[in-house]
């Protein structure tokens, strides 16, 4: 390609290929800069998953500041600084910088992942942005291809580092992946036979062809993370002491609900809010959006970066929702006892009013 | 009638009391976000009721258990799609009704 | 099975149900009315769940177990269906 930059982003994760890929890029920003003698300088960041809310999530971090770490190392090495940061040759200078970046946001989709390098290229305005061709940004979930279609789209040039596999994909699936296989199909099969209801040789031998269908076309994309056992079974006791609590907050919303529908004067005021809830991850961050919509006069309407867009009823469901008992239970069922203890979001000033704007084009 | 039938026949009603409620909300709330209330919290408890009087009344048989599956089914998707909806809407720009519209109407 | 060997309580099972039909076509008046393009997904999804809701209960008054995977398929349908209708007035064919 004729138009090449020095000024690079890359986004880096563990893979076989991360090595190669820091030097690629490095290599690659003093090439265009000897040219044209622009100034070079590459940035490694970690888009995360998660924000930093309590100690739970410390070793994570530990794990993300190491991996931005090696690729410091590696790309001076490669430059050849010696101990004093001093360049040792006439070579052209190349300034890295490395980022964790996405901690403001949820992200979930190759979309997401998109917009957060996006902004950060935009901001440092770097215009180059090299993908490790290993590069997992969702976990397991094969996630590279969307992700590089969606950054594609931005004017930015955009490329796979043309480094060797160093592992070649062995044939031989990976553990995680037999883990999720072998869940996937039990998950399928089970519910194939429960739909069927006898247990004669036709039902389980069809049952399996088509469990086994399931499991060989979904089984990579339905789970991000690994499917782990105890983890599971620790969510699951805490998810049904959660149950009757939830229970009992459905049957109050509703009771209100109901009140306020049938009342001759329909008595409500509603109102948009923006709540920033400190639940991060897929499953539960759902869960807690499902919850506040089924509980008394607030719905969720959309997620936003990091907060939870809610349309609340009345006042007294704005009440209920900073005082944030299904928020510290949501924790409690997805990250325990300790989690649960994390001050009300009115004491940690989470929720804020979102201003309706008053241009906005009506097409009914 | 047992008192089984008893049993199913009250879950059965009292279903049908809140399904009754979201179908006056989604008749006469002001707007789409309100209207979303209604069926995420009436219509869900209300399916969710009758729901678990048939399952009842089916008990441990395959059945009982497919009205169980049923019903876990309905609680997690009809929230869900209101949800869906109502964020349609958001992207769309609708507003919100306010208090302040009644006079507008 | 012949009306008049029915029991009361089939009766009422049945009866419930004609009321759900009937909240059914009480929801046809939003469908009608819209406004928005939203306000109509939320009767039609609301009038599926009724549906699904008529076809439980009259297996459970006929006995006829065959119509719970009619409700299943039908419940899973109508949110599909929703999901599928929101998506699409947003991003008219984006990515999913």
């Amino acid at each position: 390609m004729s138009e090449s930059s020095a000024r690079i982003l890359v986004p880096v994760g563990e893979s076989s290929t991360f090595r190669n890929t820091v030097a690629y890029a490095v290599r690659e920003a003093r090439r265009v800069a000897s040219e044209t003698g622009e100034e070079a300088t590459v940035h490694f960041v970690y888009p995360v998953r998660w924000q930093l809310v309590d100690e739970r999530e410390q070793s994570v971090a530990e794990e993300v500041a190491e991996t931005l770490d090696k690729a410091r190392v590696w790309a001076t090495d490669d430059l050849d600084y010696d101990d004093d940061g001093e360049l040792a040759s006439e070579d052209v200078p190349v300034s890295i910088e490395t980022a964790v970046i996405g901690e403001d946001r949820y992200l979930f989709s190759p979309g997401d992942f998109a917009t957060v390098l996006l902004d950060y290229a935009a901001d440092r305005e770097l215009d180059r942005i090299i993908v490790d061709p290993e590069y997992r940004p969702g976990g397991s979930a094969p996630m590279l291809q969307p992700l590089e279609l969606e950054l594609a789209r931005s004017d930015l040039l955009v490329e796979e580092a043309p480094v060797e596999r160093v592992v070649e994909r062995s044939r031989l699936p990976s553990r995680a992946n037999v883990s999720k296989a072998v869940t996937m199909f039990a998950g399928s099969f089970t519910f194939y036979l429960l739909l069927a209801g006898v247990f004669d040789t036709f039902n389980l031998v069809t049952g399996a062809v088509s469990a086994g269908i399931v499991t060989a076309v979904f089984s990579r994309i339905t789970f991000v993370n690994t499917p782990d056992a105890s983890r599971f079974v620790v969510r699951t006791v805490r998810f049904l002491l959660y149950v009757p609590y939830l229970l009992w907050e459905i049957l109050k919303a509703n009771l209100s609900v109901a009140y306020i529908i049938l009342h001759p004067d329909l008595p409500i005021e509603p109102e948009m809010q923006r709540f920033r809830a400190a639940i991060w991850g897929d499953l539960s961050v759902t869960t807690l959006a499902n919850s506040i919509t089924l509980t008394p006069g607030t719905l969720t309407v959309d997620m936003e970066r990091d907060s939870l867009v809610i349309h609340s009823l009345t006042q007294s469901s704005r009440d209920g929702l900073e005082e944030g008992a299904l928020e510290r239970a949501v924790r409690f069922v997805f990250y325990g006892r300790s989690a649960a203890r994390l001050p009300s979001p009115a004491e940690r000033g989470a929720i804020s009013s979102l201003p309706t704007t008053d241009d906005t084009e009506e097409d009914a | 009638m047992t008192p089984l039938e008893y049993a199913v026949v009250g879950l059965v009603l009292v279903g049908l009391f809140f399904s009754f409620v979201a179908v006056v909300g989604i008749i006469r709330l002001p707007d789409l976000y309100t209207r979303a209330h209604a069926t995420s919290k009436s219509d869900t408890l209300g399916t969710v009721l009758s729901l678990g009087g048939v399952a009842l009344l089916f008990g441990a048989e395959v059945s009982g258990v497919k009205t169980v599956l049923l019903l876990l089914f309905m609680l997690i998707t009809n929230p869900t799609a209101a949800h869906a909806i109502a964020r349609a809407a958001h992207d769309q720009g609708i507003e919100p009704w306010t208090k302040s519209d009644e006079e507008g109407e | 099975m012949a009306l008049e060997q029915m029991s009361t309580f089939e009766t009422l099972l049945l009866g419930a149900a004609g009321a759900f039909a009937a909240f059914a076509v009480a929801l046809l008046y939003r469908v009608v009315r819209g406004p928005t393009m939203e306000d109509r997904v939320i009767a039609i999804n609301a009038i599926g769940t009724s549906t699904v809701v008529i076809l439980v209960l009259v297996a459970a008054a006929l006995d006829l177990p065959g119509y719970l995977d009619i409700a299943l398929v039908y419940a899973l349908l109508n949110f599909l269906a929703s999901i599928a209708i929101s998506k699409f007035i947003v991003e008219r064919g984006g990515v999913l």
